[in-house]
Protein backbone atom coordinates (compact mmCIF):
# COMPACT_ATOMS: atom_id res chain seq x y z
CA UNK A 1 0.00 0.00 0.00
CA UNK A 2 2.58 2.54 1.16
CA UNK A 3 4.35 1.64 -2.46
CA UNK A 4 1.47 2.51 -4.33
CA UNK A 5 1.58 5.66 -2.54
CA UNK A 6 5.32 6.30 -3.41
CA UNK A 7 4.09 5.53 -6.45
CA UNK A 8 1.94 8.31 -6.81
CA UNK A 9 3.57 10.82 -5.02
CA UNK A 10 6.74 10.77 -7.30
CA UNK A 11 4.58 10.65 -10.10
CA UNK A 12 2.78 13.85 -8.52
CA UNK A 13 6.01 15.54 -8.37
CA UNK A 14 7.00 14.46 -12.63
CA UNK A 15 3.84 16.11 -13.09
CA UNK A 16 4.71 19.15 -11.43
CA UNK A 17 8.30 19.28 -12.64
CA UNK A 18 7.28 18.94 -16.14
CA UNK A 19 4.37 21.67 -15.35
CA UNK A 20 5.70 25.65 -16.17
CA UNK A 21 2.73 27.50 -14.52
CA UNK A 22 2.19 25.88 -10.77
CA UNK A 23 -0.84 27.02 -9.24
CA UNK A 24 -2.18 26.68 -5.46
CA UNK A 25 -4.32 23.88 -6.82
CA UNK A 26 -1.21 21.82 -8.00
CA UNK A 27 0.89 22.58 -4.71
CA UNK A 28 -2.49 21.66 -2.60
CA UNK A 29 -2.98 18.52 -4.79
CA UNK A 30 0.57 17.32 -3.81
CA UNK A 31 0.40 18.28 -0.37
CA UNK A 32 -2.74 16.30 -0.24
CA UNK A 33 -0.85 12.78 -2.16
CA UNK A 34 2.34 13.83 0.10
CA UNK A 35 0.36 13.84 3.29
CA UNK A 36 -1.44 10.46 2.38
CA UNK A 37 1.57 8.61 1.33
CA UNK A 38 3.27 10.12 4.46
CA UNK A 39 -0.13 9.28 7.18
CA UNK A 40 -0.42 5.50 5.63
CA UNK A 41 3.99 5.40 6.52
CA UNK A 42 3.65 7.06 9.70
CA UNK A 43 0.28 4.86 11.22
CA UNK A 44 3.00 1.69 10.65
CA UNK A 45 5.52 3.61 12.92
CA UNK A 46 4.20 6.47 15.16
CA UNK A 47 0.67 7.01 16.41
CA UNK A 48 1.40 10.72 17.77
CA UNK A 49 2.70 11.92 14.00
CA UNK A 50 -0.06 10.09 12.73
CA UNK A 51 -2.50 12.27 14.56
CA UNK A 52 -0.36 15.02 13.60
CA UNK A 53 -0.22 14.08 9.84
CA UNK A 54 -4.44 13.96 10.33
CA UNK A 55 -4.44 17.12 11.18
CA UNK A 56 -2.36 18.79 8.14
CA UNK A 57 -4.75 16.50 5.86
CA UNK A 58 -7.85 18.59 7.66
CA UNK A 59 -6.01 21.65 6.85
CA UNK A 60 -5.43 21.16 3.97
CA UNK A 61 -8.78 19.89 2.71
CA UNK A 62 -10.22 22.92 4.65
CA UNK A 63 -7.80 25.12 2.00
CA UNK A 64 -8.63 23.66 -0.84
CA UNK A 65 -12.51 24.15 -0.36
CA UNK A 66 -12.31 28.10 0.84
CA UNK A 67 -10.12 28.38 -2.41
CA UNK A 68 -12.50 26.63 -4.59
CA UNK A 69 -15.65 28.58 -2.79
CA UNK A 70 -13.77 32.29 -3.31
CA UNK A 71 -14.15 31.04 -7.02
CA UNK A 72 -11.32 33.71 -7.80
CA UNK A 73 -11.62 32.77 -11.89
CA UNK A 74 -15.53 33.90 -11.97
CA UNK A 75 -14.25 37.15 -9.77
CA UNK A 76 -11.82 38.06 -12.27
CA UNK A 77 -13.54 37.19 -15.26
CA UNK A 78 -17.27 38.56 -14.39
CA UNK A 79 -17.95 39.91 -10.99
CA UNK A 80 -14.70 42.71 -11.47
CA UNK A 81 -14.93 43.53 -15.15
CA UNK A 82 -18.60 44.29 -14.63
CA UNK A 83 -18.15 46.43 -12.17
CA UNK A 84 -15.81 48.24 -14.11
CA UNK A 85 -17.98 48.70 -17.07
CA UNK A 86 -20.77 49.81 -15.26
CA UNK A 87 -18.84 52.65 -13.17
CA UNK A 88 -18.03 53.95 -16.66
CA UNK A 89 -21.59 54.10 -17.95
CA UNK A 90 -21.99 55.75 -14.74
CA UNK A 91 -19.59 58.21 -15.33
CA UNK A 92 -20.26 58.62 -19.19
CA UNK A 93 -24.02 59.16 -18.51
CA UNK A 94 -22.84 61.60 -15.61
CA UNK A 95 -20.68 63.78 -18.16
CA UNK A 96 -23.17 63.50 -21.01
CA UNK A 97 -26.23 64.90 -18.44
CA UNK A 98 -24.08 67.63 -17.11
CA UNK A 99 -22.97 68.70 -20.65
CA UNK A 100 -26.71 68.68 -21.81
CA UNK A 101 -27.74 70.64 -18.91
CA UNK A 102 -24.83 73.37 -19.22
CA UNK A 103 -25.79 73.69 -22.90
CA UNK A 104 -29.29 74.51 -21.55
CA UNK A 105 -28.32 77.10 -19.09
CA UNK A 106 -25.85 78.46 -21.64
CA UNK A 107 -28.76 78.93 -23.96
CA UNK A 108 -30.26 81.07 -21.34
CA UNK A 109 -28.31 82.66 -20.33
CA UNK A 110 -27.72 84.23 -23.74
CA UNK A 111 -30.89 84.49 -24.86
CA UNK A 112 -32.29 87.73 -26.14
CA UNK A 113 -34.70 89.02 -23.81
CA UNK A 114 -35.53 92.24 -25.78
CA UNK A 115 -38.77 90.12 -27.43
CA UNK A 116 -40.47 88.48 -24.62
CA UNK A 117 -42.28 85.92 -26.28
CA UNK A 118 -39.57 84.48 -28.10
CA UNK A 119 -37.27 84.19 -24.44
CA UNK A 120 -40.44 82.98 -22.86
CA UNK A 121 -40.47 80.24 -25.33
CA UNK A 122 -36.36 80.02 -25.73
CA UNK A 123 -36.75 79.42 -21.61
CA UNK A 124 -39.69 76.82 -21.56
CA UNK A 125 -37.96 74.77 -24.49
CA UNK A 126 -34.40 74.48 -22.18
CA UNK A 127 -36.24 73.74 -19.08
CA UNK A 128 -37.47 71.27 -20.91
CA UNK A 129 -34.22 69.81 -22.13
CA UNK A 130 -32.79 70.27 -18.33
CA UNK A 131 -35.60 67.91 -16.66
CA UNK A 132 -35.09 65.14 -19.79
CA UNK A 133 -31.10 65.29 -19.30
CA UNK A 134 -32.02 64.76 -15.46
CA UNK A 135 -33.20 61.13 -15.96
CA UNK A 136 -29.90 60.34 -16.23
CA UNK A 137 -30.02 59.15 -12.74
CA UNK A 138 -32.78 56.38 -12.96
CA UNK A 139 -30.14 54.81 -14.78
CA UNK A 140 -26.86 55.72 -13.33
CA UNK A 141 -28.56 54.85 -10.00
CA UNK A 142 -29.54 51.67 -11.35
CA UNK A 143 -26.00 51.12 -12.25
CA UNK A 144 -24.76 51.49 -9.33
CA UNK A 145 -26.94 49.36 -7.46
CA UNK A 146 -25.58 46.29 -9.98
CA UNK A 147 -21.86 47.63 -8.69
CA UNK A 148 -23.22 47.67 -5.27
CA UNK A 149 -24.54 44.30 -4.90
CA UNK A 150 -20.78 42.91 -7.24
CA UNK A 151 -19.18 44.27 -4.40
CA UNK A 152 -21.09 42.42 -1.70
CA UNK A 153 -20.91 39.34 -3.61
CA UNK A 154 -16.78 39.70 -3.72
CA UNK A 155 -17.20 40.82 -0.26
CA UNK A 156 -19.04 37.66 1.22
CA UNK A 157 -16.62 35.41 -1.06
CA UNK A 158 -13.13 37.32 0.09
CA UNK A 159 -14.45 36.72 4.25
CA UNK A 160 -15.54 33.15 3.35
CA UNK A 161 -12.16 32.49 2.33
CA UNK A 162 -10.43 34.80 4.94
CA UNK A 163 -12.43 32.75 7.55
CA UNK A 164 -10.93 29.34 5.65
CA UNK A 165 -7.28 30.34 5.44
CA UNK A 166 -7.35 32.33 9.07
CA UNK A 167 -3.61 33.67 7.67
CA UNK A 168 -2.37 36.79 9.19
CA UNK A 169 -2.16 39.91 6.21
CA UNK A 170 1.08 40.46 4.42
CA UNK A 171 2.23 43.50 4.71
CA UNK A 172 4.12 43.50 1.50
CA UNK A 173 3.07 45.34 -1.44
CA UNK A 174 0.56 44.14 -3.95
CA UNK A 175 2.09 45.45 -6.79
CA UNK A 176 4.83 48.50 -7.46
CA UNK A 177 2.00 50.38 -9.07
CA UNK A 178 -0.01 49.94 -6.25
CA UNK A 179 2.69 50.96 -4.26
CA UNK A 180 3.85 53.85 -6.34
CA UNK A 181 -0.11 55.35 -5.71
CA UNK A 182 -0.02 54.79 -2.44
CA UNK A 183 2.83 56.83 -1.98
CA UNK A 184 1.68 59.79 -4.51
CA UNK A 185 -1.16 60.11 -2.09
CA UNK A 186 0.68 60.32 1.13
CA UNK A 187 3.40 62.45 -0.40
CA UNK A 188 0.74 65.04 -2.44
CA UNK A 189 -1.74 64.65 0.50
CA UNK A 190 -4.58 63.14 -1.93
CA UNK A 191 -7.24 62.64 0.08
CA UNK A 192 -10.08 62.72 -2.31
CA UNK A 193 -13.60 63.98 -1.35
CA UNK A 194 -14.16 63.49 2.36
CA UNK A 195 -17.14 61.31 3.52
CA UNK A 196 -20.06 62.03 5.06
CA UNK A 197 -18.67 63.95 9.04
CA UNK A 198 -15.06 63.62 7.94
CA UNK A 199 -13.48 66.72 6.34
CA UNK A 200 -13.83 70.42 7.26
CA UNK A 201 -16.47 73.00 6.13
CA UNK A 202 -15.91 76.35 4.09
CA UNK A 203 -16.17 77.80 7.19
CA UNK A 204 -13.84 75.95 9.47
CA UNK A 205 -11.32 76.51 6.33
CA UNK A 206 -11.93 80.29 6.91
CA UNK A 207 -11.00 80.40 9.60
CA UNK A 208 -7.88 78.02 9.36
CA UNK A 209 -7.01 80.44 6.52
CA UNK A 210 -7.62 83.39 8.78
CA UNK A 211 -5.46 82.36 11.84
CA UNK B 1 -8.52 97.56 -4.29
CA UNK B 2 -10.83 96.58 -6.77
CA UNK B 3 -11.31 93.71 -9.33
CA UNK B 4 -10.10 94.43 -12.58
CA UNK B 5 -12.60 92.11 -14.67
CA UNK B 6 -10.45 92.49 -17.44
CA UNK B 7 -7.48 90.62 -16.05
CA UNK B 8 -6.52 87.34 -17.45
CA UNK B 9 -7.92 84.56 -15.03
CA UNK B 10 -6.09 80.52 -15.55
CA UNK B 11 -8.97 78.15 -14.55
CA UNK B 12 -7.33 74.75 -13.96
CA UNK B 13 -9.05 71.79 -13.43
CA UNK B 14 -8.96 67.88 -15.17
CA UNK B 15 -12.68 68.20 -15.33
CA UNK B 16 -14.09 69.69 -18.28
CA UNK B 17 -17.53 70.22 -16.95
CA UNK B 18 -15.64 72.00 -13.73
CA UNK B 19 -14.20 74.18 -16.15
CA UNK B 20 -17.32 75.19 -17.65
CA UNK B 21 -19.23 75.52 -14.40
CA UNK B 22 -16.17 77.92 -12.99
CA UNK B 23 -15.93 80.18 -16.93
CA UNK B 24 -19.29 80.26 -16.18
CA UNK B 25 -19.68 81.85 -12.82
CA UNK B 26 -16.68 83.97 -13.67
CA UNK B 27 -19.01 85.37 -16.79
CA UNK B 28 -21.63 85.92 -14.49
CA UNK B 29 -19.36 87.92 -12.21
CA UNK B 30 -18.10 90.33 -15.30
CA UNK B 31 -14.95 88.41 -15.69
CA UNK B 32 -14.55 87.93 -19.69
CA UNK B 33 -10.71 86.62 -20.26
CA UNK B 34 -10.28 83.05 -19.18
CA UNK B 35 -8.19 80.89 -20.25
CA UNK B 36 -8.14 76.89 -18.57
CA UNK B 37 -5.94 74.22 -18.37
CA UNK B 38 -6.27 70.67 -17.60
CA UNK B 39 -3.78 70.04 -15.06
CA UNK B 40 -0.27 71.79 -13.30
CA UNK B 41 2.05 71.19 -16.02
CA UNK B 42 -0.31 72.43 -18.91
CA UNK B 43 -0.94 75.33 -16.64
CA UNK B 44 2.59 76.25 -16.13
CA UNK B 45 3.34 76.17 -19.31
CA UNK B 46 0.66 78.93 -20.36
CA UNK B 47 1.68 80.88 -17.17
CA UNK B 48 5.11 80.84 -18.75
CA UNK B 49 3.69 82.04 -21.64
CA UNK B 50 1.19 84.66 -20.27
CA UNK B 51 0.90 86.74 -17.27
CA UNK B 52 -2.60 86.22 -15.53
CA UNK B 53 -4.07 88.39 -12.64
CA UNK B 54 -5.39 85.19 -11.27
CA UNK B 55 -5.23 81.46 -10.60
CA UNK B 56 -7.85 79.60 -9.84
CA UNK B 57 -7.13 75.72 -9.36
CA UNK B 58 -7.98 72.12 -8.50
CA UNK B 59 -5.39 69.68 -6.06
CA UNK B 60 -6.01 66.38 -7.18
CA UNK B 61 -4.83 66.18 -10.63
CA UNK B 62 -2.10 64.27 -12.82
CA UNK B 63 0.39 64.09 -13.71
CA UNK B 64 1.34 67.32 -11.72
CA UNK B 65 -1.27 68.43 -8.87
CA UNK B 66 -2.56 71.77 -8.04
CA UNK B 67 -0.32 71.50 -4.70
CA UNK B 68 2.58 70.95 -6.62
CA UNK B 69 1.33 74.19 -9.05
CA UNK B 70 1.16 76.53 -6.20
CA UNK B 71 4.59 75.49 -5.03
CA UNK B 72 5.84 75.99 -8.24
CA UNK B 73 4.56 79.42 -8.87
CA UNK B 74 5.43 80.28 -5.13
CA UNK B 75 9.39 79.78 -6.17
CA UNK B 76 9.01 81.28 -9.43
CA UNK B 77 10.11 84.83 -9.18
CA UNK B 78 8.25 86.20 -12.69
CA UNK B 79 5.06 84.64 -11.01
CA UNK B 80 5.11 84.51 -7.28
CA UNK B 81 2.87 87.10 -6.58
CA UNK B 82 0.24 85.88 -8.79
CA UNK B 83 -2.86 85.46 -6.34
CA UNK B 84 -3.83 81.80 -6.34
CA UNK B 85 -7.22 80.03 -4.99
CA UNK B 86 -7.85 76.51 -4.53
CA UNK B 87 -11.11 75.02 -5.16
CA UNK B 88 -11.38 71.49 -4.57
CA UNK B 89 -13.07 68.31 -3.00
CA UNK B 90 -9.94 68.22 -0.26
CA UNK B 91 -11.08 69.28 2.46
CA UNK B 92 -9.46 67.79 5.20
CA UNK B 93 -7.63 70.55 7.54
CA UNK B 94 -4.05 68.84 6.52
CA UNK B 95 -4.96 69.74 2.61
CA UNK B 96 -5.70 73.75 4.19
CA UNK B 97 -3.01 74.21 6.37
CA UNK B 98 -0.41 72.49 3.61
CA UNK B 99 -1.84 74.85 0.98
CA UNK B 100 -1.66 77.78 3.37
CA UNK B 101 2.01 77.11 4.06
CA UNK B 102 2.72 76.83 0.39
CA UNK B 103 1.02 80.39 -0.19
CA UNK B 104 -2.14 80.06 -1.21
CA UNK B 105 -4.49 83.30 -0.67
CA UNK B 106 -8.01 81.37 -0.25
CA UNK B 107 -9.12 77.80 -0.30
CA UNK B 108 -12.84 76.80 -1.49
CA UNK B 109 -14.13 73.66 -0.74
CA UNK B 110 -16.25 71.74 -3.83
CA UNK B 111 -18.99 71.81 -4.11
CA UNK B 112 -19.36 75.90 -3.96
CA UNK B 113 -21.64 78.06 -5.35
CA UNK B 114 -21.37 81.40 -6.98
CA UNK B 115 -21.38 83.63 -3.83
CA UNK B 116 -18.69 81.65 -2.60
CA UNK B 117 -16.57 82.47 -5.31
CA UNK B 118 -17.25 85.95 -5.74
CA UNK B 119 -16.71 86.48 -1.93
CA UNK B 120 -13.09 84.75 -2.31
CA UNK B 121 -12.21 86.71 -5.20
CA UNK B 122 -12.68 89.92 -3.71
CA UNK B 123 -11.13 88.80 -0.48
CA UNK B 124 -7.65 88.34 -2.63
CA UNK B 125 -7.91 91.78 -3.85
CA UNK B 126 -8.67 93.30 -0.86
CA UNK B 127 -12.28 94.54 -1.35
Amino acid sequence: MVSRDNTELHAAVERLRKCKDLDLDDALALAETSVRALTKFAKTHDADTDVKLQAVAGKVASLKEGISLLQANHLRHTHIPEAGRELEETLAATETAASSIMEAAEAIMDADRSCPDAYLETVNEHVMAIFEACAFQDITGQRISKVRENLDSIKTRVARFADAVSTTDSQTPVCDKEEKRKKRKKDLILNGPAGEGEGVSQDDIDSLMAG
Amino acid sequence: MSVDLSMPVLVVDDYKTMIRIIRNLLKQLGFSNVDDASDGKAALEKLNGKKYGLIISDWNMEPMTGYELLKEVRTNETMNRTPFIMVTAESKTENVIAAKKAGVNNYIVKPFNAATLKQKIDAVFGD
